[in-house]
């Protein structure tokens, strides 16, 4: 189980000092993010033993031994375990690995005593392909594909920490190409996954590695295709879902897993129907309602923005798919508003990425719902959104997209902006230089002006005539075409 | 105009229409009651796929968990960036980090522009001053037979015979420095200040140079006057002599004699003086693209 306070480093290095952390964690960002814009982004995780000191590492026995322990394993009768052991420490280092693979009969050896009569042997033999699976080489990892059915089989077993072993070996091996995939798909590890988390509800360790097995799956190109309708037809939805409860003892990190398979789910594909019959979005809302009030007091573990991110995904995304006359009823009488106005502002300085998706969300929210939009301003949330506009990076544009849906539901509440100081706030984001923050300060003026003649004349009082005058000059011209005629057409004929 | 009622009825229809497509429920009706209206806004459910650069920075956080590189206290906590304001005059590139700056930028460099010769001075007062010395032909006609050139200090009120006679009324009685940037003689007018501009032969100066300059008062965004000059058609007299003429002088030379004699009167408007956008523009359109409207 993956403890959320303390420094991992990744086996096979030692990080002297901070700094070195510093600089080696920037360049895992920068890796990270070009793997994603090429769209090859995949992790892996390893499993340490609980005996394993992580900052200690022991002299990584050289390739030789490998072989020497394989020829001992194939010989020996008896004492396997007692090579088994120091061959799946041998096989943490990835030339050893390679040397391994290479071995004639080698994996044939370690299926053998996957499968063999001796409980702990199996053991450590799932060590050893486990730490294959997690090798940096690609031949090394899809060689465990003889394992894969047994591996599969033995997820409906008992036995939790050879079944967790189990689940992060298939979930490493997984991503690894399409021919592994289809093998594993046709083994039948959608259902063998249920059934594992039906198994194993009550143990943490089995669930979050059943998650992230699940999620490793979902994330390949075709997944909409191939593997989200047999998940959607199983049982996943549901048990994913009661995993999502804010007890505080069943822990975080296997709600973060299961948060993050029901975001694959819901943004690699539009169908959203079973989910939302699960009543998915009322469980991601109430319990993304209760994190979001601790973030917004500040006292929260570390970690729970982890899963504060992949609920309002889920939640963005399921808003985007349920009927506006639902929306009330899909909600469950959960109000949103508030606590994701909170969220935006508590998330502003802390993690900004997070303040913007939190903005995307009260933007799907109020896009068709007058009641949210109506409550944004009896709850006098709106002076909280004002103080978001200067921020830039995609912020200050989806805030003034939630003001510009409640400009556009009634009069009133063009009429209510005013009062609670919106007009000045734009004449400051007209004059920003994002052409998109200009574009719509002027189509949420233009809704407001055209609302009350009165706004008009409020705006000309504030200086509002010299910004669109300048923005006459600018060099966008749709720009300029919107600032025309809202002078011509409203504002100087007003006069 | 477009109908507040109006407006209601179309927010209505787009309300219907939510399954995040492209919205047209405001669109539809509005462009078909009022001609060329474009504002094209509408309440749009945006649905956003995994690979969708939103997601960018959340997603790297969460393969940052994986890999086990995530660390408890952010120890580098990313700061919010905020929005930049941009100077909206085209070809102004300058962009400022608060809305003071751009505001002030804007006041010294935009707001008194005379439209004849694109130049910006400190103030209105000063620009009216400039406007009557270098762009009026009744001034230069009245100016040979009496004193027209006023004192530049507010409330003195004097007026001068010269332009060197009032300079040098500046120097003396009220302490000016003798190269007082706001006091060129027209003959000077095609000169740049020492702190960055170089004249070249093209036709467009760059902006965001000149705009830096702080304290500049020959500020050009755009086109140079004397191209300007030469490209306009209509009722301009002697623009090329005096536009070569210009080209000799350094920016040491003040010859105020010469001045009267030289000047001819020169019309080179785009747009009336009686026509005003209000207060702080242009009075004026934009090199080229006014010449297209």
């Amino acid at each position: 189980m993956w403890r959320l306070n303390k420094v991992r480093h990744k086996a096979g290095g030692h990080a002297n000092s901070l700094e070195e952390l510093r600089t080696k964690r920037r360049e895992k960002e920068r890796a990270l993010r070009q793997a994603r814009r090429d769209r090859q982004l995949v992790s892996k995780r390893l499993l340490l033993n609980e005996d394993e000191e992580q900052d200690t590492m022991e002299v990584t026995p050289g390739e030789q031994d490998v072989v020497t322990l394989f020829q001992k394993l194939q010989h020996g009768s008896t004492e396997k375990e007692a090579f088994l052991r120091p061959l799946s420490k041998a096989l943490r280092n990835p030339s050893a690995q390679l040397t391994f693979i290479k071995l004639e009969n080698s994996m044939h050896l370690l299926v053998g005593l996957l499968t063999g009569s001796d409980a702990r042997c199996r053991l450590q033999a799932v060590r050893c392909l486990h730490e294959l699976s997690h090798s940096p080489h690609t031949s090394a990892a899809s060689a465990c594909l003889p394992a894969t059915p047994y591996l599969l089989t033995y997820l409906s077993g008992q036995s939790t920490k050879f079944t967790e072993l189990c689940l992060y070996t298939l979930g490493n091996i997984c991503p690894e190409s399409e021919k592994v995939k289809e093998r594993l798909l046709a083994q039948g590890i959608i259902p063998a996954l249920a059934g594992c988390i039906q198994n194993h509800r009550h143990n943490l360790a089995v669930v979050e590695a059943a998650g992230f097995a699940l999620f490793q799956l979902l994330q390949s190109k075709d997944a909409a295709q191939k593997v989200i309708p047999a998940v959607l037809a199983s049982s996943l939805p549901s048990q994913l879902l009661s995993v999502l409860t804010p007890d505080p003892d069943f822990g975080l990190a296997p709600a973060i897993e299961c948060a993050w398979c029901l975001h694959s789910l819901t943004s690699s594909s539009e169908d959203h129907g079973e989910l939302l019959a699960q009543g998915a979005l009322k469980q991601c809302c109430s319990l993304l309602v209760s994190l979001g009030g601790a973030v917004a007091d500040g006292n929260t573990d570390q970690g729970v923005e982890l899963l504060v991110c992949p609920l309002l995904r889920c939640v963005g995304n399921l808003l985007s798919s349920c009927p506006s006359e639902a929306l009330h009823s899909e909600l469950g009488g959960v109000d949103l508003v508030a606590p994701l106005c909170e969220l935006v502002v508590a998330l502003l300085h802390t993690l900004p990425a997070l303040a913007k998706e939190t903005a995307w969300v009260l933007n799907n929210l109020t896009a068709h719902s007058t009641e949210s939009c109506s409550a944004l301003l009896t709850l006098n949330l709106v002076p909280r959104l004002l103080e978001l506009l200067p921020f830039s990076q995609g912020i200050n544009t989806m805030v003034l997209r939630v003001l510009a849906n409640v400009a556009h539901k009634k009069k009133e509440f063009c009429i209510r902006l005013a009062e609670l100081g919106l007009l000045s706030a734009l004449t400051a984001t007209l004059k920003m230089a994002d052409q998109n923050v200009v574009t719509l300060s002027l189509e949420v003026l233009f809704m407001m002006i055209v609302s009350c003649p009165q706004i008009a004349e409020q705006f000309v009082s504030q200086g509002g005539l010299s910004v669109l005058e300048a923005i006459q000059y600018n060099s966008d011209g749709e720009v300029r075409r919107r600032a025309t005629y809202l002078l011509e057409q409203h504002i100087l004929t007003e006069k | 105009m477009l109908q507040p009622d109006l407006v209601q009825f179309i927010a209505m229809g787009g309300s219907q229409t939510h399954n995040g497509d492209e919205e047209e429920g405001f669109r539809g009706a509005a462009e078909q009651q009022v001609e060329g209206n474009p504002f094209t806004f509408s309440p749009q459910l945006l649905r956003l796929h995994r690979d969708h650069q939103l997601f960018e920075d959340g997603d790297v956080f969460r393969h940052m968990y994986l890999q086990d590189l995530f660390i408890s206290e952010a120890e580098e906590q990313p700061v919010p960036s905020v929005s930049e304001f941009g100077c909206h005059i085209s070809g102004c590139r300058a962009v400022f980090s608060t809305l003071h700056e751009y505001e002030h930028h804007y006041n010294s460099l935009h707001r008194h522009v005379c439209c004849s010769c694109r130049r910006s001075l400190p103030s209105a007062r000063l620009l009216d001053i400039h406007i009557q010395e270098w762009h009026d032909a009744l001034f230069t006609i009245l100016a040979q037979k009496q004193d027209m050139y006023l004192c530049l200090v507010e409330g003195c009120g004097q007026k001068f015979r010269t332009s060197q006679q009032r300079k040098d009324h500046l120097i003396r009685l009220h302490k000016y420095p003798p190269d007082f940037r706001f006091d060129k003689s027209r003959k000077e007018k095609g000169t740049r200040e020492a702190s960055g501009e170089q004249r070249t032969d093209s036709a467009v100066v760059a902006a965001d140079d000149v705009c830096r300059s702080e304290g500049v008062c020959e500020v050009m965004c755009g086109v140079e006057s004397n191209q300007l000059e030469q490209e306009e058609s209509m009722e301009t007299h002697a623009s090329i002599e005096e536009a070569a003429q210009s080209e000799d002088f350094s920016a040491s030379a003040q010859t105020p004699e010469t001045n009267t004699e030289r000047l001819k009167p020169k019309y080179s408007y785009r747009v009336p003086k009686t026509v005003c956008f209000g207060h702080g523009s242009v009075r004026g359109f934009r090199g080229q693209r006014g010449r297209r409207k």
